[in-house]
């Protein structure tokens, strides 16, 4: 030190908190709100998963930039969510990753976009989402993407009448009205059966459909617990129908082990065939790391919040090498993806949307889900007609 | 239609011994101690899930899983009480007090099954109560058949406690006047707390008779303190066969609401009828009955 002024030894003390600092200033925060209790935690706990092994992967190939991922419940309740949102952009997180359920993520989405927070989910379908303006909102998956998998279906097994079960609430329920008009414009006779979500005995609805509808397939817009309920009413009244079709969370490993006695032949939409297998290494290494973390099989929620979270990480990689981070320029960057994902290629329009989103359908077979539609994609041939008794 | 509606009937009621079995519990504490017990559903929900653990971890029949389970909830349903009664005797708004504990203790017991069994979907995977029974045109599982008859002795093995026993005695004495009854020798420390285990007991049978006949998730408990509660109020305080008739009548309301009109009116019919029968009969179909008898 006796080579060194002694202005400059005082300099370097006095700057060395600075330069620590400095080297940890780049761990930044991304935030979340999730329903990880309350109706819909199972999606919440699901789509956390994913995202904590983005935040592993991520942290553990970047040198320059770590993420801390910020996480508060939403407890599934709108208002929850829109604190949640609140109290992560106090904390000064530069974007979020949104949670589950429409009407949980419109009102949250409304509070980030006031903070000018970039707000980017995958768990929210409505139409309404995406047509409010919002210059910061992104998403994922859409209804459209659902309906298309339904509608291929349909045509590919020339079906000429459905009667469609569905919840209530706002993402089932727009869905299940978008496959009505689908199918009515194909000249398909639809049959609409709205359900309260507190129902639990199916069966009058059922039994409606056996004695009145009599249709070709009865299609299911709800939750896991619905399916549960519509299925076992159908077991007992055995409707003459020759498929049992259902949307999100049906057609997964996860159903088959816990109901197996309920899943056999029925279809629902996924991404993959199930178990999946990885065939690249970024896939790979996403497997080895949830098999690390949590010991089970990759579901497709996990894998819907590693993509979600992966891009925005990636963005605010992207901004913050350009200095454009506390600028607003996470959305730009955000909005200049363009790659292939797990749930195949991302990109957003002038609304956040992400046109290419599209779903397969995947049946039950013998504890596992093959791809049956579209007919190009299929991994196996479709049992039909088929039903679980 | 005649046979949508004879189906319809028959699912109601069957839907509604369970019911009767979920509201037992809370109207008794409600008619003993004045206490509407909000984590009741709560207590309902960890016998099912407890149903749920013995099943696949020990391959238990749901039913065998009862006596196991009843260890489990009456244990919990006297933690609840010890946390009530501490609370009458500190607090002067006993009744709110009450409200907002029970509450609370609701939110703590879904959270621990929460994070005990995870927010999956759960149901039985035992296929002899899944099997379907056809009498003619009644379609239903053999599931419902055996917890309607369990519903049905259980509301009959309370009535006769209740009016027969002198501890049911007691109960009715205290909740009828607890000061009174203190003077005639009665401990009402000791009648509350049996009202609570019995009512834990109540719950046990409708956690798995749930358990055995739907579907379970953590967040159902709040939901089935609500049906309870409307039947309970329904019925009017301190009826036990106005229980069951509540219970049956909420039952095939509700199931006659989505064959004739449409399963998305199913709650709110419950709600309507719930509080057409208030205003006319303030104190419940059998509670009006009872004060003008």
């Amino acid at each position: 030190m006796k080579f060194i002024s002694k202005p400059i030894q005082i300099l370097t003390i006095l700057l060395c908190p600075f330069w620590f600092a400095a080297a940890h200033a780049d761990e930044i925060k991304v935030g979340a709100h999730l329903s990880l209790s309350g109706a819909t935690a199972r999606a919440g706990s699901g789509f956390l998963e994913g995202m904590k092994v983005a935040e592993e992967m991520f942290n553990a190939a970047s040198k320059k930039h770590k993420i801390k991922l910020v996480v508060i419940d939403d407890e599934s309740v709108p208002a929850k969510a829109v604190s949640a949102v609140e109290k992560l952009a106090a904390e000064g997180v530069v974007g979020i990753v949104g949670g589950y359920g429409s009407n949980v993520i419109g009102p949250a989405s409304d509070m980030a976009e006031k903070f000018g927070l970039t707000y980017l989910t995958a768990g929210g379908v409505s139409d309404e989402l995406t047509k409010r303006g919002h210059k910061h909102f992104f998403r994922l998956n859409n209804n459209p993407g659902y309906e298309r998998g339904v509608m291929t279906l349909f045509e590919e097994l020339k079906v000429k009448s459905v009667s469609i079960v569905y919840s209530t609430k706002e993402a089932p329920a727009k869905l299940a009205i978008g496959v009505e008009k689908a199918a009515q414009a194909k000249g398909i006779k639809v049959a609409m059966h709205p359900f309260d979500p507190a129902i639990t005995d199916f069966k009058p609805v059922i039994n409606k459909i056996r004695v009145i509808d009599k249709p070709e397939v009865i299609l299911m817009s709800g939750y896991e617990n619905d399916y549960v309920g519509i299925i076992r009413a159908a077991k007992v009244l055995k409707p003459q129908v020759k498929a049992m079709i259902g949307m999100w969370s049906l057609a997964t490993t996860k159903m088959s082990s816990e109901f197996p006695d309920l899943m056999t032949n029925v279809i629902g939409s996924t991404m993959f065939a199930q178990p999946m297998v990885f065939t690249k290494p970024q896939d790979k290494r996403f497997a080895e790391t949830y098999q690390r973390m949590y010991a089970k099989e990759v579901d497709y929620q996990a894998q819907f919040g590693f993509t979600k979270a992966e891009l925005l990480f990636e963005a605010v990689t992207r901004a913050a090498d350009k200095g454009a981070l506390k600028k607003g320029g996470l959305s730009e960057e955000l909005r200049k993806t363009d790659r292939d994902t797990f749930i195949g290629r991302v990109t957003f329009d002038e609304y956040g949307d992400n046109p290419n989103f599209r779903l397969r359908m995947g049946q039950h077979q013998g504890g596992k889900v093959v791809v049956v539609s579209p007919r190009a994609d299929s991994t196996g041939a479709i049992v039909y007609p088929g039903v679980p008794w | 239609m005649t046979e949508l509606i004879l189906q319809a009937i028959y699912s109601g009621l069957l839907a509604g011994g369970v019911y009767a079995l979920l509201s037992l519990g809370l109207a008794l504490i409600f008619g003993t101690m004045r206490i509407i017990n909000l984590a009741h559903g709560e207590l309902v929900l960890l016998a099912a899930y407890f149903a749920y653990t013995l099943e696949t971890r020990a391959g238990f029949h749901p039913l065998a899983a009862i006596p196991l389970a009843l260890l489990l909830v009456c244990a919990c349903s006297l933690a609840v009480y010890f946390l009530v009664s501490r609370i009458r005797v500190q607090g002067g708004q006993r009744e709110l007090h009450t409200l907002m504990l029970t509450f609370a203790i609701g939110i703590i017991l879904t959270n621990t099954i929460l994070l005990i069994w995870s927010a999956d979907v759960r149901a039985t995977a035992t296929q002899g109560l899944q099997v379907p029974l056809q009498v003619g045109v009644f379609y239903s599982m053999w599931s419902e058949i055996i917890f309607f008859g369990i519903s049905l002795v259980l509301v009959a093995g309370l009535w006769w406690w209740l009016s027969r026993s002198w501890y049911g005695r007691a109960v009715r004495a205290v909740s009828s006047n607890r000061e009174a009854a203190k003077l005639m020798g009665i401990n009402p420390h000791r009648t509350e707390w049996i009202s609570f285990l019995i009512a834990g007991v109540l719950a046990t049978f409708a956690g798995v008779a749930i358990y055995s006949s739907g579907v379970i998730f953590p967040s159902l408990g709040h939901a089935l303190t609500i049906k309870a509660f409307i039947i309970s109020v329904l019925a009017g305080v301190g009826s036990i066969p106005g229980i069951l008739a509540a219970a049956l009548l909420i039952g095939v309301t509700e199931a006659l609401t989505v064959t004739l009109f449409s399963s998305a009116l199913q709650e709110m019919t419950g709600m309507v009828l719930f509080l057409l029968v208030l205003f006319v009969l303030p104190n419940g179909l059998f509670g009006a009955a009872a004060r003008r008898g």
